[in-house]
């Protein structure tokens, strides 16, 4: 039922648009500065009153790299200044008392997620402090199920760390790879061995990791089929539970680091396809399952069986199998999503410091969602998550009559369904096998705002 | 407006005119049923009036305030409640569209609690003098003033015996139910407008309680609850524990 789709490489190719990757509906763009600390506090308050209120999801964001990677487009401050962490786990700590106090103690902590930037940039008593801090503040689950997860750098995971990561009670890894293939590293200034790379692997799964994640990104400089098809043999000996597959998008002047990378490398739209039908080809050959959304799974990782039952959800940190929670980000960036609402900090790192040091919740904007987006949010979750929309269920949760709220939608929508990525029944609006690696494309049919402001071509990167 | 707030929108009830009176006046039958329109009502300098909205935390009277008037609530919730000694605050009910509030103060003139708005509210203000001497002329409408007041009285004193947790939780989704049912409105599928915290108080729980028990009714089937949606799926399963309670 979720094996890897079939590769067409004339539908992708003409479907290879910018696009959103809904993350969040509405997107970022749609945040405003008019959503701030009180309007935060608000939605907390409210967020309390709920007879049974959601448990919570906890993401901490560490801006630090200690090496440039040049195709990087995440928030991200590069430093061999160690005593820079120190610094900035001091405000963390001051921001998570602050914020803490807003929510009720008896809101369990179901997922808590450390990305970057670098996490492990934190050496491994820093890491504790920040996770203490944490469960002195918040009440963390002792579920079985719950998600303790972080992104690791392998490059600089330090002997004894993913042991004390896991009696920190991390379950769940994250390796950034991208790819083995010398040339490509040196492109993208990336150089990271097999070896050690492996050695993080074997670690986690000698402390009892539930799962192990690896990202590749296809469309780098100086990719190939024969060094991306070793790249991906290689990690697939591994049997990593999970794999990213994203692709590059060369946005240089959106993110400045990608300046930095020699054009002349870069992949024709053709070749970087043919990388991804590679990908595909060798994961369905070898068990994984397509979870959607760039994301692979074994049969048996959770994400395959929750999508299985019908029990996966998507939020900022990726796909979980936790129904919903409110969402409380921390550090330079973070994005928050509770009730109906989001909010991020400051994308900058004196902004948010001065917001901590001045005794401010740091929010630098968001948004409360209206009606319409509380639906259409749910709709491109469904989407996600499971491959389809369902009808019925939408006209009962949000007392609509489907046909006619979406008439404008449904109409953007008839090309895909004449190209066969998209069938609709009564009941259903469901992705084809063609159509599941271009989930964002249907998504952005029913995102009110996109059809807004089509003037503004480049903010979102391409979908393949 | 708050998120809460808007996710659903709360009952309202059809709007009256000069003639008819509104589809949740808690008056409407007993001065229908004795030949008085409301036209017929206004000749005898009854005022009826809407006054609103109010919005989400807005005061609509406090304590010791003068009395002249009592009000139905035409849409939205309004929470009663008085502060002790300390300053604690003790919730005394909630009034959902069609009830009345203000009926304790019939006695003093003066207002022995405060009322506040818990989402927007629209009311319907009688001035007491008048209803009072309407009444008189009026059997059925001094009927139902009796009624009314006797359900007041009666609201207070169910919990107030030794009930569980789980028998105070079913008797308040069983009362919302009932009472929304009465107004025309689903029984079944309601939005709870008051917070866990005022739930709690209320029903004299700890909020951490309210939400155990809640959980735990979610997790035996007997109802689905999203964030502030209610479905009851099992409405005899929660007669039966709610029933001691209610005196049913």
């Amino acid at each position: 039922m979720t094996a890897i789709p079939p590769f067409d490489a004339d539908l992708l190719r003409r479907y290879d648009r910018p696009g959103p990757r809904y993350t969040s509906y509405p997107t970022a763009p749609q945040f405003t500065a008019a959503f701030g600390d009180r309007q935060f506090m608000e939605v907390a308050r409210v967020s309390n009153g709920d007879p049974i209120p959601r448990r919570l999801s906890l993401y901490v964001h560490v801006p630090f790299c200690f090496s440039p990677c040049f195709y990087c487009g995440c928030n991200r401050v590069i430093t061999h200044d160690h005593s820079r962490a120190g610094t900035y786990l001091d405000r963390l700590v001051r921001e998570i008392a602050a914020v803490a106090k807003l929510f009720d103690r008896d809101r369990d902590v179901i997922q808590l997620h450390l990305g970057g930037g670098t996490p492990n940039f934190l050496d491994a008593g820093q890491l504790g402090e920040l996770v203490e801090t944490l469960s002195r503040h918040f009440h963390f689950s002792d579920a079985e199920d719950r998600d303790f997860s972080i992104e690791l750098d392998p490059r600089y995971v330090a002997a004894g760390t993913v042991e004390a990561l896991a009696k920190m009670g991390f379950n769940r890894a994250s390796l950034g790879v991208q790819d083995f293939d010398p040339a490509v590293q040196a492109a993208v200034n990336r150089l990271q061995s097999v070896a050690e790379t492996q050695a993080v692997v074997d670690a986690c799964r000698r402390h009892g990791f539930r799962s192990v994640n690896i990202d590749l990104i296809y469309g780098l400089p100086g990719q190939n089929r024969e060094g991306f098809g070793r790249t991906l043999d290689t990690v697939i000996a591994t049997r990593p539970d999970r794999l990213a597959i994203y692709s590059y998008a060369h946005m240089p002047q959106m993110f400045r680091p990608q300046r930095q990378i020699d054009e002349k490398l870069l992949l024709s739209a053709e070749d970087k396809l043919g990388l991804l039908k590679l990908a595909i080809e060798k994961l369905s050959g070898t068990g994984y399952r397509f979870i959607g959304m760039d994301h692979f799974a074994l049969p048996e990782d959770e994400l395959s069986r929750a999508q299985e039952r019908g029990g996966l959800h998507r939020n900022f940190m990726g796909y979980t199998t936790h129904a919903e929670s409110d969402l409380i980000g921390f550090g330079v960036s973070a994005i928050s999503h509770i009730g109906e609402s989001y909010s991020q900090n400051p994308r900058d790192l004196p902004s948010w410091e001065a917001a901590i040091d001045s005794g401010r919740l740091p929010v630098w904007r968001g948004m409360n969602l209206n009606a319409d987006d509380t639906l259409r949010a749910d709709l491109i979750q469904q989407l996600m998550c499971q491959n389809r929309i369902d009808i019925r269920l939408l006209e009962t949760r949000h007392d609509i009559e489907f046909l006619s709220y979406f008439a404008e939608d449904l109409e953007r929508l008839a090309p895909l369904v004449a190209d066969g990525l998209v069938e609709i029944s009564e009941t259903f609006i469901t992705a084809t096998e063609h159509g599941r690696l271009l989930l964002r494309i249907i998504a952005g049919c029913f995102d009110h705002y996109l059809h807004l402001a089509q003037a503004e071509p480049a903010r979102f990167s391409r979908v393949i | 407006m708050s998120p809460a707030a808007r996710r659903r929108p709360s009952p309202i009830a059809d709007d009256g005119d000069e003639l008819h009176f509104c589809s949740t006046c808690a008056f409407s039958d007993a001065c229908l049923s004795q030949g008085y329109d409301k036209s017929m009502l206004a000749d005898l300098h009854v005022l009826v009036e809407h006054v609103g909205p109010f919005h989400e935390g807005d005061h609509i009277f406090r304590e010791g305030d003068d009395f002249q008037a009592i009000a139905a609530v035409r849409a939205g919730t309004v929470k009663t409640y008085v502060l002790d000694r300390g300053g604690h605050e003790q919730v005394l009910g909630f009034h959902l569209p069609g009830e009345i509030i203000g009926l304790n103060a019939i006695h003093h003139a003066r207002y022995p609690c405060n009322a506040i708005a818990l989402d927007t509210v629209v009311l319907c203000r009688f001035s007491f003098p008048q209803m009072a001497l309407l009444a008189a002329r009026m059997p059925g409408l001094q009927q139902q003033l009796f009624r009314l007041l006797s359900e007041d009285i009666g609201k207070a004193a169910l919990l107030a015996g030794d009930y569980t947790a789980d028998e105070r939780m079913a008797a308040f989704l069983l009362s919302l139910s009932r009472r929304y049912a009465q107004r025309g409105f689903s029984a079944s599928r309601f939005h709870l407008t008051m917070t866990r915290t005022d739930i709690a108080n209320y029903l004299r729980l700890a909020p951490e309680t309210v939400s155990r028990v809640l959980r735990r009714f979610q997790s035996d089937g007997l109802i689905l609850i999203d964030r502030r949606e209610v479905e009851i799926t099992q409405m005899s399963a929660l007669e039966q524990l709610g029933r001691s309670v209610l005196r049913d």
